[in-house]
């Protein structure tokens, strides 16, 4: 796989800032990935960027190996006529069921399957939504602030799951919490305001796995990488 | 609610007919311009019958006509949401043709049809229609996108399930909607047997509007607004119970 940016620039219409200012990346292997950055330098924006949700830039975006890129947010509802639980079913391809009930446990949701969307907790609710994407069909998911209203431990649980499930495709996690992504996530590209040059870098994470044992001491440098390039 | 808008009519009735004896003792107007409160017993005795069954028939064409008006708007809402050409035509048409009022069309269809049910139904559905579409179109052009999202991405997102998404999110305002829209129904019911039908509380109001009887146009007064109460009450009750059964609250 591969996923490229070269020289992407733009500004939102009406706006008299340009969001992303000569921005650059190359990202060449699969797994568990993070956007970081301080709010409002354009992350959200990024990822509806590589997912087609915007198409008004310039630059370059090269796509090579991943052609189903899915974008979800923490922000999204299921519709409230029925059940999260047939809902799930509904949605769910063929084939992936197990896959699905599997997903169901580790999240911790296995009791909530009757009750209604409103009905849940905000973590629950993103839980839910999270879990309907990892269920598709996809090469890329962005991930962003998905697990947010989530306990720390509930989520710890659900990115080694989603590591362990999925170790072939594509992940961007779009998180504030440093801790977090540099404990769970390979590479970390931190975006920065459009007057710095360049604009995105990537830090190396300590991409920590079900049962290996974390190293303090890197686990330390990674953050204080992220800090000092953002 | 049935019993608290049936309460809230009659609390303004009574206080419409204490206003109406408090101008004819004040102003000490005779029993031939506002009849006195026996007057006003004994007429509404006489007439509880006929005027009953008045009533009801134009309620069954208010009705009929809010139904056909309903279900036309919500056809032509659900097609004209897109914002393609024919989206923005159906749009443009329906904010121009509302602002027309619908009543001065009516002689047209008395010349063409002639003065029977079918010339009332049309007024009332015409009447109704209007507003119930620009409500639809407005409801069914804006997109969900927290919900809509995941259907777009992963390519689930026809138009059925769009249609059903925006209607189940907007559920309160549609109900409130349609169950507004069974005044219009009704006024243009009343509209049309006034203007020129023969029969229905309008035409029996015409009637005594000829006659100058002020107790006959308070007694129909009183049918028209407890009908209508009982009717626009059973729709909020009819869709309260749909919200409770599709949405579970």
């Amino acid at each position: 796989m591969r996923l490229a940016c070269r020289d992407i620039r733009y500004r939102y219409p009406g706006s008299e800032n340009e969001l992303f200012n000569g921005l650059g990346f190359v990202l060449e292997e699969p797994g568990f990935h993070a956007v970081f950055g301080p709010s409002g330098v354009g992350k959200t924006s990024l990822a509806r960027l590589l997912t087609g949700g915007i198409d008004d830039f310039s630059g370059d975006v090269a796509v090579k190996g991943l052609p189903i890129r899915l974008y979800s947010h923490n922000l999204e509802r299921l519709p409230g006529w029925s059940s999260v639980g047939k809902h799930l079913s509904r949605i769910t391809p063929p084939g992936r069921e197990a896959q699905r009930e599997t997903l169901v446990e580790a999240f911790g949701l296995t009791g909530f399957m009757d009750s209604r969307f409103s009905r849940l907790s905000l973590g629950q609710r993103n839980r839910v939504n999270l879990l309907r994407y990892l269920i598709q069909h996809f090469q890329l998911l962005i991930m962003d602030e998905s697990l947010a209203n989530v306990d720390e431990q509930t989520r710890e649980q659900i990115l080694l799951t989603i590591k362990e499930m999925f170790p072939e495709s594509c992940f961007l996690y779009i998180s504030h919490n440093v801790v977090e992504v540099a404990t769970f996530c390979r590479k970390i590209l931190v975006l920065r305001s459009p007057e710095k040059s360049p604009q995105a870098v990537f830090v190396g994470g300590q991409d920590r796995r079900k049962d290996a044992r974390l190293d303090e001491r890197r686990l330390q440098q990674s953050m204080l990488e992220i800090v000092n390039a953002s | 609610m049935l019993p608290r808008r049936i309460l809230q009519f009659l609390i303004i009735y009574v206080l419409g007919i204490c206003a109406l004896l408090a101008l004819k003792y004040g102003a000490g107007l005779s029993d031939y311009v506002i009849p006195g409160p026996d007057d006003l017993w004994r007429t509404g005795t006489e007439v509880f019958r006929p005027f009953g069954l008045d009533v009801l028939n134009t309620l069954t064409v208010a009705i009929l006509g809010q139904v056909i008006s309903v279900v036309l708007a919500i056809f032509v809402g659900v097609a004209g949401r897109r914002a393609t050409w024919f989206g923005s035509f159906i749009k443009v048409a329906a904010y121009n043709v509302q602002a027309y009022p619908i009543v001065a069309l009516a002689p047209i269809l008395f010349i063409l049809v002639g003065d029977g049910w079918i010339t009332r139904l049309l007024i009332a559905a015409m009447i109704c229609y209007f507003p119930v579409l620009l409500s639809v179109l407005g409801i069914m052009s804006e997109p969900v996108e927290d919900i809509e999202h995941f259907y777009r991405v992963t390519g689930r997102l026809r138009w059925q399930l769009e249609v059903k998404i925006r209607a189940f999110e907007n559920l309160s305002k549609l109900t409130t909607v349609i169950s507004g829209s069974a005044t219009l129904a009704f006024a243009g019911t009343i509209v049309a047997e006034f203007i020129a039908a023969n029969a229905g509380i309008g035409y029996s109001i015409r009637i005594a509007l000829y006659q100058s009887d002020l107790s006959r146009i308070l007694a129909a007064l009183f049918f028209i607004g407890i009908v209508l109460s009982v009717y626009q009450g059973l729709l909020e009750i009819t869709g309260a119970l749909v919200r409770r059964t599709w949405a579970g609250v």
